[in-house]
């Protein structure tokens, strides 16, 4: 054998012995009883076992989904005979880029103007109950 | 009732739709889809419920648009950016007046400041803009809207809500 090779083999076996093992999280949801019954019908319709595995399945299809999303697309299914579907689902919808929004001009008084200029030029207004309500609901 | 917000789709029911006012209706009927995939100048949203994910209860529609800088008084200028000021426009916002007092105007407006937040996050805005109608003035001052102009019966009222005060109440800096 090479030198060369058994040097790598060498260093390769000291750093995996050295080399602390990934730390593996662990994950507990609260299901209400008919999302158990889902994730058990789920699990034996697609010949899982391990809740690990169905989990690990279901975030690689979430991550796709918001991929997708932010990247503008539309997820749409498509049946044989060319009917489309198209997945609603608001936190998805929470994801996708809105810089698409068209621009309008607006027909502005002075005063409003001059409204809108004091406001802006002065510091900004605390938020208000219901505003804090709303943004954080 | 599980209410979703999403944009309008070419296959939503808004034949149906009342809020009681006739421009809001015939705006959502005649005009939303046309001018949000043909002409694009108005993204609408529309409040559905799951049960029946294709009916609208309610809608609002969002725009971006500027307020001139050459126009606001030279006294106020100085400390603004030598260009125009981009902000975001409520258009519209209305609900089926057979679907009032359920929230969905809170969670309407709650999603279009949550988009503007966005947005402003994106590509940059300054403020949100609504022209409300004189009886819902009251309904957005709740919100920290405030009028730009005086108060008349005949037309809408300009009001204004700056975006740094949004992101403040959403808990970011």
């Amino acid at each position: 054998m090479p030198q060369a090779t058994k040097i790598k083999e060498r260093i390769a076996a000291e750093f995996s012995a050295k080399a602390p093992a990934p730390r593996k999280a662990k994950f507990q949801a609260d299901l209400a009883p008919a999302e158990d019954r889902l994730v058990r019908a789920l699990k034996a319709e697609l010949q899982m076992t391990s809740n690990t595995d169905f989990l690990s399945d279901a975030l690689v299809l979430f991550r796709w989904a918001v991929s997708e999303r932010k990247l503008g697309h539309r997820i749409v299914s498509e049946s044989a005979t060319g009917e489309r579907r198209t997945l609603l689902f608001p936190r998805l919808e929470r994801v996708a880029p809105d810089s698409a929004l068209p621009r309008v001009d607006i027909r502005w008084t002075e005063k409003e103007l001059e409204s809108l200029a004091e406001f802006v030029s002065g510091q900004p207004a605390e938020p208000a109950e219901a505003l804090i309500r709303a943004m954080r609901s | 009732m599980a209410v979703t917000i999403r944009r309008l789709e070419e296959t939503d029911e808004v034949e149906n739709f009342d809020c009681g006012d006739e421009p809001l209706n015939g705006y959502l009927k005649r005009h939303a889809w046309t001018n949000q995939q043909k002409i694009s100048i108005g993204v609408t949203y529309v409040a559905v419920d799951e049960s029946a994910p294709r009916a609208v209860l309610g809608y609002f529609t969002l725009a971006t648009s500027s307020a001139p800088r050459d126009r606001f008084p030279k006294k106020l200028v100085r400390g603004l950016p030598p260009y125009d000021l981009p902000l975001v426009l409520l258009a519209r916002l209305a609900v089926d007046k057979r679907f009032t007092g359920r929230g969905l105007g809170h969670a309407m407006l709650s999603e279009a400041l949550k988009i503007t937040l966005r947005f402003a996050e994106e590509v940059g805005c300054r403020c949100v803009v609504t022209d409300a109608y004189p009886d819902k003035v009251g309904w957005y001052a709740r919100y920290g809207f405030v009028p730009l102009d005086e108060a008349t019966e005949t037309r809408t009222r300009k009001m204004f809500l700056d975006v740094r005060t949004v992101r403040r109440a959403s808990g970011l800096t």
